[in-house]
């Protein structure tokens, strides 16, 4: 069922391919002949590039912004190093030239000048404090995650990405596109030059709707990962127990592919990124698509024995074979092997349980895998890989022991839906109301990190009085405290949406506070039903 | 090879106490001379070992596809030789200069702690060994990269704990060298050698040694509180504890910084010692250069979360550390400025020494320039963990500190062995060398700015021929440096047969002490001090 979203998702990418950025990645492959080498090496000894500079010599102009003003940042200083370089090195080989013995040339005994030493020292320091107003200019944009139109949780994983939709909820990993995979492995005897976007491709692609401000928030479920679209103009890190925000607006339709930049282990090179902008209508589309495809849910049904090895073997490759190899051998020392194991051989529910919840390096497949997958490639490692235990696992029972008992773990439950729907909204409240409970939630949620008075704690807790998070947009402050930063808790969960929306009303009128606004409950009602499950944020 | 007979009236004649006998001399020794010789026959064997590794890496991305070795040993492949041309190859080889060259430059009869400089030296081999035995283990060797970030680090298996304690040996090896140092520097110097008249040379050691002292405890306390992460249940690095990923890489570049700095001081030393010499003039501006040293040393402890900047710091720390960071321009510029003035106006020639120290002068300057791009934090936010800093970082070491290395063997090997070096075949070999080194390095900017990350097995296909470039002159280089170990052996076993004269090139003994002593220099010198300080060089 992914696949029929994925073949939209590419139907979609075909009618964009004549964008610039699709054309340089074709371009990119084709760069084999040798004129254009010739003229590259050419190029190379001019030095680095020139107005015209092809796209594999010169930092990519991108497509936003902000890597705009990345780019001209780096053209600024690269020809003001271009120019010290010619003057410096010019007078250099000058002096080599003329001033060399065998030319008879005698030496001078000069050894000092305060006046020419004076210069030549004032001069670099105006040059620089050229260079840092318009790198301090766009440092400051970058850092503006305000006015975000909708957020996307990026969260690196060993070794794939996983985005989470916050506003509608949509959810799923993206990882290496398996015509790259299987090019890629050691002796495949696959030209890498026949794989379209080789080891720049994957199988689900982050979609994005073109002319708004996406906030992304960042984070790793097990090491460090950096998340880097060239087109996009930055990288951030992805920190494990850390969130990091940046922001981006596309205002062109197109295919943008990137890689992570982070060493995070073997396969640091085979989990790329590619982020398809759409326009408005064809995102909407987009979204819908996806939703329905995720009430469809997992296969509950009961499966033979075989039918449940031969299938397993698919999700096997797909998500196993990385660590612990193609024939369950492991690599000592690193990654158990599966042909042999205790576990493999031992109870099927304690095999399950570490399956489901991970275990150290072992992800927890409970989220990324839905019921069917899971008992199909349980029961292929205990009958296949030199085990041969003979049992198996149903779709059934695995459903019954996932925490979130929806059809369709990996993305949202058909009840999220019509949650709205179900619950009576609450009326709406008087602002004073809204600020006495909110001054008893405080007491009991904020003040001991947030302190009493709201002055907070530096460096580890803000103070909440004249915090630009609480006098700015009042979404964004909703946002952050629906699912939490850094140390903050997410108390998108916690909280009734009364409570909540008293809380935050509060903050903004009073601990020195006088934003004068107020929030409904009926409006974080909705928010917090298109909330992820609550498992996903722990 | 104009070189001059000049006079010298103290000839050592005490030579009570020659050299042990046989192989115990070398394992014995206290000798500063037979140190320094052990130093640089490490760190020339270490060269080739981190080099061999370095063909490795060039051989599996010379083509697109994995064709050689897994992604695994791949990794472990550039964290050992970034931990091997570090410790193994470029420290040791300037502490084996200062060793040799130090008491022959300010008049002292040895080091103030010969006994300690025994032991440091092999502390470091002990060190070092360990370090390549973990290639070898359940696991292989680490994997990290050589800045051993966590939480990926903690995945390295039984090697871990092995390379942490090397890491303490070599730690204690340096801090045990650098104190020598500066006791011999601040106790030893002949009568009426100020600091102010002392070669550049033992300056830049001087501030060097500082820098190791108050370095090197940081990073093993960092490593330290890795091993109780991974044995002794703390968490400094892990967020599920209360600790924090990043909090490692702040202490850990604290180090890494200053570390940096420690490979590149002695160059600038070097360098400026050897251009007065063959520009016949004295150095310009002297007491700058002190000074630029010295600026150089202290802007290095407060810059190191410019290789951070995208951890998802707070704008103001961003703003800080890249106005930071640019000043280190100014010194940096400054002492570029002097080396070009020593040479204007001079009478130069050309041995391969001073062949070497300008394309140091010239590639050096251009991983400055690349280093000020760097600093500017929006672009560094494209460079950043890109192909652009593997030939930053590359032209900073490899042009600059290995080709100083090399200048200082052309440079001094008639005084160490009285024999002269083959000037025709140590002039192909600079030729092979400044050439293949920018077919090496100088594309991998290309690369880096189109958008292909650092420390990648294999790559997409738009990669290709700059790769293949890159690894062509990675070939050249590599086989070039062959010649450099048959001109050292030769060297030592005769040279070209001629006579070298005390002062082996026209007129040194104005530039520095060790040209006033004979060729070969005896076993001990200046036993008592020189009575006469040379002051050309100031």
């Amino acid at each position: 069922m992914e696949k029929v979203g994925f073949a939209i998702l590419l139907d979609v990418a075909n009618e964009i391919k004549h964008t610039r950025v699709y054309n340089y990645y074709r371009r990119g492959c084709s760069v084999k002949n040798t004129k254009q080498l010739f003229a590259g090496l050419i190029l190379m000894a001019l030095g680095l590039g020139t107005a015209q500079a092809d796209y594999t010599l010169n930092l990519m102009k991108g497509v936003t912004k902000v890597s705009h003003d990345v780019y001209d940042l780096h053209m600024l200083i690269l020809w003001i190093c271009v120019l010290i370089g010619v003057g410096v090195f010019g007078t250099m080989f000058y002096s080599i030239y003329h001033h060399r013995k065998s030319k008879g040339h005698t030496a001078a005994q000069f050894h000092e000048n305060t006046t020419v030493e004076i210069i030549w020292t004032i001069i670099p320091t105006l040059i620089l404090v050229g260079m840092a107003i318009p790198a301090t200019k766009t440092l400051m944009e970058l850092d503006d995650v305000q006015d975000s139109e909708m957020s996307i949780k990026v969260t690196g994983w060993q070794w794939k990405w996983e985005y989470d939709y916050l506003d509608n909820g949509i959810h799923f990993f993206s990882s290496l596109d398996e015509a790259s995979n299987k090019a890629r492995q050691v002796g495949s005897g696959i030209d890498p030059r026949s794989v379209p976007h080789y080891l720049l491709n994957v199988d689900k692609p982050l979609v994005i709707p073109t002319k708004k401000k996406i906030r992304f928030v960042f984070t790793a479920a097990d090491v460090l990962h950096s998340w880097w679209v060239p087109d996009l103009g930055w990288k951030k890190d992805a920190i494990p127990g850390f969130i990091n925000e940046s922001w981006t607006s596309v205002d062109k339709p197109g295919t943008y592919r990137g890689q992570c930049t982070e060493l995070c282990g073997k396969d640091h090179g085979f989990m790329p990124i590619v982020v398809v902008a759409m326009d408005q209508p064809e995102y909407d589309a987009w979204v819908k698509k996806i939703k329905d495809e995720a009430q469809k849910g997992a296969d509950l049904s009961d499966q033979g024995h075989d039918e449940l090895i031969s299938k397993g073997a698919g999700v096997y490759a797909k998500n196993c074979s990385t660590c612990h190899l193609p024939d369950g051998k492991g690599v000592p020392g690193a990654f158990p092997a599966i042909t042999g194991s205790a576990v493999v051989k031992g109870d099927i529910n304690a095999q399950t349980t570490l399956v489901l919840n991970g275990k150290g390096g072992m992800p927890a497949f409970g989220k990324m895998l839905k019921a069917d997958e899971l008992a199909q490639v349980i029961t292929y490692t205990r009958n296949a890989l030199g085990n041969a235990v003979g049992d198996e696992i149903q779709p059934k029972a695995i459903q019954e022991l996932l925490p979130n008992k929806s059809a369709a773990p990996a993305s949202k439950p058909e009840a999220k839906a019509t949650a709205p729907e179900k619950i009576e909204p609450i009326a709406d409240m008087a602002t004073e109301a809204l600020v006495a409970l909110g001054k008893t939630v405080y007491e009991g949620n904020c003040a001991s990190c947030h302190q009493a008075e709201g002055q907070g704690m530096a460096p580890m807790f803000p103070a909440l009085t004249g915090s630009a998070v609480v006098k700015g947009d009042m979404n964004a402050q909703v946002n952050l405290m629906l699912n939490g930063k850094g140390m903050m808790p997410a108390f998108g969960h916690t909280l009734d949406a009364k409570e909540f929306a008293a809380v935050v009303t509060f903050t903004r009128n009073s601990l020195g506070n006088s934003v004068k606004d107020a929030i409904q409950p009926s409006a974080i009602q909705k928010l917090q039903a298109a909330l992820p499950p609550a498992q996903d944020d722990e | 090879m104009s070189a001059v007979i000049a006079e010298h009236d103290h000839h050592d004649d005490d030579h009570a106490h020659g050299p042990e006998k046989g192989l115990l001399r070398w394992i014995v020794t206290t000798n500063h001379k037979d140190i320094g010789t052990l130093y640089l026959v490490f760190a020339l064997t270490m060269f080739f070992v981190g080099g061999a590794m370095a063909m490795v890496i060039r051989a599996e991305l010379f083509e697109p596809g994995l064709q050689f070795v897994e992604p695994q040993f791949f990794n472990s492949m550039t964290t050992m030789h970034a931990l091997v041309m570090v410790f193994g190859a470029v420290m040791p080889g300037f502490v084996g200069l200062a060793n040799w060259m130090i008491p022959m430059m300010i008049g002292a009869p040895d080091m103030a702690l010969p006994r300690m400089n025994n032991m440091s030296f092999w502390m470091l081999v002990a060190g070092v060994l360990l370090l390549a035995s973990t290639l070898f283990m359940e696991g292989g060797a680490p994997a990290s990269g050589w800045t051993l970030y966590p939480p990926l680090v903690l995945q390295t298996g039984k090697a871990l704990p092995f390379a942490i304690f090397s890491v303490h040996l070599l730690g204690i090896s340096s801090i045990m060298g650098a104190i020598n140092i500066i006791a011999t520097i601040f106790n030893m110097r002949a009568p009426g050698m100020t600091l102010m008249k002392m070669p550049l040379f033992v300056w830049t050691w001087l501030i060097t040694a500082f820098l190791l002292i108050a370095v090197m405890p940081v990073f093993a306390g960092a490593v330290t509180m890795l091993l109780t992460d991974k044995f002794f249940e703390t968490s400094f690095f892990n967020a599920a504890g209360g600790g924090d990923p990043v909090l490692y890489q702040h202490i850990f570049w604290f180090f890494g910084h200053p570390e940096v700095y420690i490979m590149i001081l002695p160059t600038f030393g070097v360098a400026s010692t050897i251009i007065p010499v063959f520009a016949r003039k004295p150095l310009f501006g002297y007491s700058s250069m002190v000074y630029a040293t010295a600026s150089i040393a202290f802007l290095s402890f407060i810059v190191w979360a410019h290789h951070m900047f995208t951890v998802g710091m707070p704008i103001a720390g961003e703003l800080y550390f890249m106005y930071a960071t640019m000043l280190i321009a100014i010194p940096t510029g400054v002492k570029v400025f002097n080396w070009t003035a020593t040479m204007w106006k001079g009478s130069m020639t050309f041995e391969t020494p001073m062949l070497f120290s300008i394309a140091f002068v010239v590639l050096f300057t251009l991983g400055g320039f690349t280093g000020l791009m760097m600093s500017i934090a929006p672009s560094d936010f494209q460079y950043h963990d890109t192909y652009f800093i593997v030939a930053h970082f590359h032209y900073t070491l490899v042009p600059a500190s290995v080709f100083i290395l090399m200048a200082a063997g052309y440079y001094w090997l008639p005084k160490w062995t009285g024999h002269m070096y083959n000037e025709k075949i140590g002039q192909l070999h600079f030729w092979l060398s400044a050439v293949s080194v920018n077919i090496l390095f100088f594309p991998q900017h290309f690369l880096g700015l189109a958008g292909m990350p650092r420390r990648i097995p294999d790559y997409a296909v738009q990669f290709a021929d700059w790769n293949m470039i890159s690894s062509i002159g990675g070939f050249i280089f590599g086989a070039s440096q062959l010649l450099f170990l048959y001109i050292v052996i030769d060297t030592v076993r005769g040279g070209t047969g001629e006579k070298v004269s005390d002062e082996v090139w026209e007129d040194a003994h104005k530039h520095g002490l060790e040209w006033t002593l004979p060729s070969p220099a005896p076993y001990h010198t200046f036993t008592t001090p020189p009575t006469v300080i040379p002051t050309e060089h100031i």
